[in-house]
């Protein structure tokens, strides 16, 4: 399940952002006019590509990730400290993972996933299993806890939590009512330099 | 866009006339009772639903009504915490609660799907088919009236009438060329089912067979009489015992897939079946389940484990009929075709007909469902109706 959305374009550019990390932003174009956009700083094109095209998508119907999914489960999420590793996106391992009863909370990297619809699967799994899940912002990158935080308010659970590496500053984040994947691109000033094609 | 209030709800219980007398197990009916649901936005758009048509759903459908009038349509997620609760404990109107929410649930997501004007199959995920097959049903007897369950058995300890029901199920190939059809079984006799099903089997070699006795033969009694129906290639056994322990050790002693709409119909059955390997199929029910998104929760974790989901109907009107093609056609992992009873009414709530050829039905063009209700018809088949209001 990529976003229903049709794609007339896809765009990817590499960018600095303020950390001095690497970012890859995807521009979607969608046929009926919309723009979307994605990122990831772990340089796998895939899950920005993916983003975009839910972003465009609700930008362009004027909703939220949530109001695309079915709805949102919690208006303000939990962010917290954690230095357990995040799962491996092997999918195969994992399901039998879970069935041998290896996991309380799946710490699952979204970026690392590669999409929506994977990690909406996880979390099916993760609520008929009764198991927590934490989604990992690898990098505490305000767009990647933003996002994270618009997936998380689309999940089953009441563990269900944002993780980051080092203490956060601040210990929950607000669902954002944007339309789209709910990322504030102004927060990186280098996004507004990229010279999109035409 | 930020939010889609609902401002009003309207019930509306029908009685609608099968054209043909249906016998199961659990039934011997004429008729089918159902409630539709319209529910309006405050963008004046009305979304359609259904669910169940006691009077015990209708009231409850009510109930619930009035909490939704000002709740935004959009977060279906928190109408459904609202309505029944987190957990399964917190439920107190059990399946009658989940098959009620399912109504509104369905109707909510169609009048968001109108409101962002993309199809129902879209919101869900993708529109990936446009034809979705389908089952036929065929009625355990061919009878000439709604019988008691004493002239039903009687009817079948003539084997000779095992000729009607195949007899039906050509006549059913003729018409509409279905190629999928599902057995209804009275539970009664396993010489009628062995026998009706070989002369099925040699009928229609190629056909996919369903056996359906819901859970009305014993555990030792029903695998007995799947392993000697095993030979004949059926598509699955439906639940052909019960409870899960049951269908456990029957499917152990079967090559033939087992399937459940019965044992397997919400979140905490699903690791139960898995690890205990019960079923084969899960033939989740739209109601039973409690409406779109868990339905689809259960599609990605059957299908992670290696579970096939596939879809379960009874006798429902177009709205719920076409509701299903929506979700076959969203989510890959339904591979079977969908059951359908939809071809057994005498008359529909819709204004399009449903038709189906060569097996398989077309989900319609538009936002939503792409269906509209059809007030005369629908007046014709009340039995009572109340609106909602803020």
């Amino acid at each position: 399940m990529t976003a229903p959305v049709s794609i007339a374009h896809t765009h990817v550019h590499s960018l600095r952002v303020a950390s001095g990390a690497e970012a890859l932003v995807a521009r979607v174009l969608a046929a009926d006019g919309g723009t979307g956009f994605g990122f990831t700083l772990n340089l796998d094109a895939g899950a920005a590509r993916d983003m975009a095209a839910w972003d465009a998508l609700g930008r362009s119907k004027g909703v939220p990730l949530s109001g695309l999914l079915g709805g949102s489960y919690r208006k303000k999420i939990d962010l917290l400290e954690d230095q357990n590793p995040a799962i491996p996106p092997d999918w195969t391992a994992l399901r039998k993972d879970i069935l041998e009863g290896r996991h309380e909370l799946l710490r699952i990297d979204p970026f690392a996933w590669g999409s929506v619809e994977m990690v909406q699967t996880i979390a099916a799994v993760a609520a008929a299993f009764d198991l927590g899940i934490a989604l990992l912002a690898p990098n505490a990158h305000p767009w990647e806890v933003q996002y994270c935080t618009a997936l998380a308010a689309t999940l089953r659970g009441d563990d269900t939590r944002i993780i980051v590496r080092s203490v956060p500053s601040f210990s929950s984040i607000s669902v954002s009512e944007m339309p789209g994947i709910g990322i504030d691109w102004t927060l990186e000033t280098s996004f507004s330099s990229i010279q999109w094609l035409s | 866009m930020t939010t889609l209030s609902v401002v009003a709800i309207r019930l509306t219980r029908v009685s609608i006339p099968l054209t043909m007398v249906h016998a199961g197990s659990m039934y011997v009916i004429q008729k089918t009772e159902r409630t539709v649901v319209e529910l309006t936005l405050e963008n004046g758009i009305t979304g359609l639903g259904e669910t169940w048509g006691t009077p015990e759903v209708y009231a409850l459908a009510q109930r619930f009504a009035k909490t939704w009038i000002g709740k935004d349509a959009l977060d279906r997620f928190a109408l459904r915490d609202m309505t029944l609760g987190k957990t399964s404990y917190d439920n107190r109107f059990g399946r009658n609660g989940r098959a009620t929410l399912a109504g509104l649930d369905l109707a909510a997501w169609d009048a968001v799907a109108r409101s962002l004007k993309i199809s129902l199959a879209e919101l869900i995920g993708a529109r990936k088919r446009e034809v979705i097959d389908v089952v036929s049903t065929l009625p355990a007897a061919i009878l000439p009236r709604a019988v008691s369950r004493r002239e039903l058995t009687a009817h079948l300890d003539v084997l000779a009438n095992t000729k009607l029901v195949v007899d039906f199920a050509l006549e059913q190939v003729r018409k509409s060329g279905f190629r999928s059809f599902k057995l209804k079984s009275a539970a009664y006799s396993p010489e009628w089912d062995w026998k009706l099903l070989s002369e099925l089997r040699e009928a229609l070699p190629e056909a996919r067979l369903r056996f359906d006795p819901n859970a009305n033969y014993g555990a030792a009694t029903a695998t007995e009489l799947c392993r000697r129906l095993d030979p004949l290639g059926l598509e699955f056994f439906e639940d052909p015992t019960g409870e899960l322990e049951g269908m456990a050790r029957l499917k152990a002693a079967v090559k033939t897939p087992v399937a459940t709409n019965m044992w397997v119909v919400k979140d905490e059955h699903l690791l139960p079946a898995i690890r205990r390997k019960a079923v084969d199929v899960v033939l989740g029910d739209l109601f039973m389940w409690g409406g779109i998104d868990p339905w689809r929760r259960m599609a990605r974790v059957a299908h992670a484990y290696g579970l096939k989901p596939a879809l379960h109907s009874v006798y429902e009107t177009g709205i719920a009929t076409v509701a299903n093609l929506h979700l076959a056609s969203a989510l890959s992992e339904v591979e079977y075709p969908n059951d359908s009873g939809l071809h057994f009414l005498s008359s529909d709530v819709l204004a399009e007909t449903q038709e189906v050829k060569d097996g398989a039905m077309r989900l319609p063009a538009g936002p939503g469902l792409g269906v509209m209700l059809d007030r005369a018809k629908i007046e014709k088949l009340t039995l009572e109706s109340a609106e909602v209001r803020a």
